[in-house]
């Protein structure tokens, strides 16, 4: 027993910490840096206007009662949203990833405990959040850089976690508090009632397909873990299937949960994504004075 | 010509520190999931559409809905107030409980909109769908939950 307990610890450890090029840190970080600014600016612009509602409206969750957080004010919620526009500018170049990161995750954290304490609580932000937690453990990285890393293997491995737990946990969420009959009851039928659009408002007089769509959901968010078990062709599969199922969600409820899809973009090769190269072969001219510098890292990256 | 890339190993302690931050990350959200709620945000469980509806059962629409000293009628939406739809529903006892904290609600509309003829009346109505075999059939009533009245003497 303890020979398989030293053989499965090691094995589990290094599923945990599965090497990854650092190229794909490099353009996760500058598209999750992006994506805060996209936030607060177009995702979630209802959170910035919580700073007219007076503090007697603000009802602190756990988090927010037993860390010393501030009542928000319309001078804190415009600091914090301006603080972050230009933090998140300046991380998304991959400058001062550790202090910058770390000062992105402590503002966008207290900008999500301010939206979720008025009375709704969303819930597409978990995955998002850890990455952008995890993410300033990790120092500098370039833009296509091939190097692997295990602690760059390891956020992206705990981010992927959190997008997969979000799907697999939901469904245990839907047997606590619906309970088994959540399957053939009306959940849909009230949601596309109270959101519905023209792509979706005929659903609810087609007898039974809305309740056929519930079993699916729980099928796929049963199974879902599936995608780590699966060669990396498959994998994409699942994750092409997993961006349909929002975009179908998108076009019918109009809710689409955002950082959760950026956060699952971390399954994907980013690596390939070269900002940087791209910017210098349309613009020749904009990298003649600096291309001496760059030689030996493009060499580096390119070899 | 391409050579393998170099592989960053992590020391022991990293990687122990790492599974660690790993199995207390997974045990704060399994903790959530069974026992928690949005209370234990970011680790509550993830109950986006959560709840059954039976299919007979009316289906809730909760609105606002304001009148201000001109008399005129109108909703409040996210932008006059600075509170969603589902923050009413969430705080829905609250008010219930105390229809003065409404008020909070105008001073929020009065920030907002500081030309506007001031509010005189909110209600937080709910329209009941009628839903048979899981279809709307098109009926629905209307019920006041709570209405707060200002003050009568409003400058």
């Amino acid at each position: 027993m303890s020979s398989r307990a030293t053989q499965i610890g090691p094995s589990l450890a290094r599923w945990f910490t599965e090497p990854v090029p650092l190229g794909r840190i490099a353009a996760f970080r500058t598209i999750c840096y992006i994506f805060v600014a996209l936030d607060l600016l177009f995702f979630t612009p209802w959170v910035v206007e919580h700073a007219d509602v007076p503090g007697e409206l603000y009802q602190p969750l756990f988090i927010g009662r037993i860390l010393p957080l501030p009542t928000p004010n319309a001078w804190l919620v415009h600091t914090i949203y301006w603080a972050l526009l230009v933090l998140t500018a300046l991380a998304a170049t991959g400058r001062a990833p550790r202090l910058l990161g770390w000062a992105v995750f402590v503002l966008y954290f207290e900008w999500m405990i301010i939206a979720m304490s008025y009375g709704k609580v969303d819930h597409d932000h978990f995955a998002f959040l850890l990455a952008l937690a995890l993410l300033p453990t990790l120092g500098r990285a370039r833009h296509g850089d091939p190097t692997l890393s295990e602690s760059a293997g390891w956020v992206i491995r705990m981010t992927q976690i959190a997008v997969i737990a979000t799907y697999f946990l939901a469904a245990w969420a839907k047997f606590r508090f619906g309970g088994i009959e959540w399957l053939w009851e009306a959940t849909l039928t009230r949601a596309v009632l109270r959101r519905g659009t023209v792509f979706s408002n005929w659903t609810t007089e087609v007898p039974g397909l809305l309740v056929a769509v519930q079993f699916g959901i729980i099928a796929f968010e049963l199974l879902s873990p599936a995608v780590f078990f699966v060669r990396k062709r498959i994998q994409y599969g699942i994750i092409a299937f997993f961006y349909s199922f929002h975009a179908v969600t998108y076009a019918s409820l109009t809710i689409a949960f955002w950082p959760h899809l950026v956060a699952m973009l971390c399954f994907l090769p980013l690596e390939r994504i070269r900002p940087v190269q791209w910017v210098r072969a349309r613009f020749p001219q904009l990298a003649g004075k600096s291309r001496s510098q760059s030689a030996t890292a493009d060499a580096l990256s390119d070899s | 010509m391409r050579g393998e890339p170099q592989i960053q190993r992590l020391s022991p302690t990293g990687r122990a520190l790492r599974l660690a931050v790993a199995f207390v990350v997974i045990g704060l959200l399994l903790a959530g999931t069974f026992f928690g709620d949005d209370d234990h945000f970011p680790f509550g469980p993830f109950r986006m559409y959560s709840t059954s509806n039976e299919l007979n059962a009316p289906v809730r629409d909760t609105r606002i809905r304001a009148i201000n000293a001109e008399g005129e009628e109108f909703p409040l939406g996210v932008g006059s107030t600075g509170l969603r739809r589902a923050e009413f529903e969430g705080q829905v006892h609250r008010f219930e409980e105390n229809p003065e904290l409404l008020s909070y609600v105008a001073e929020a509309y009065h920030r907002r909109h500081p030309d506007a003829p001031p509010l005189v009346q909110i209600s937080i109505v709910v329209v009941w769908h009628e839903v048979r075999d899981g279809l709307a059939t098109g009926n629905r009533t209307e019920e006041v939950i709570v209405t707060w009245h200002a003050e009568e003497d409003i400058p």
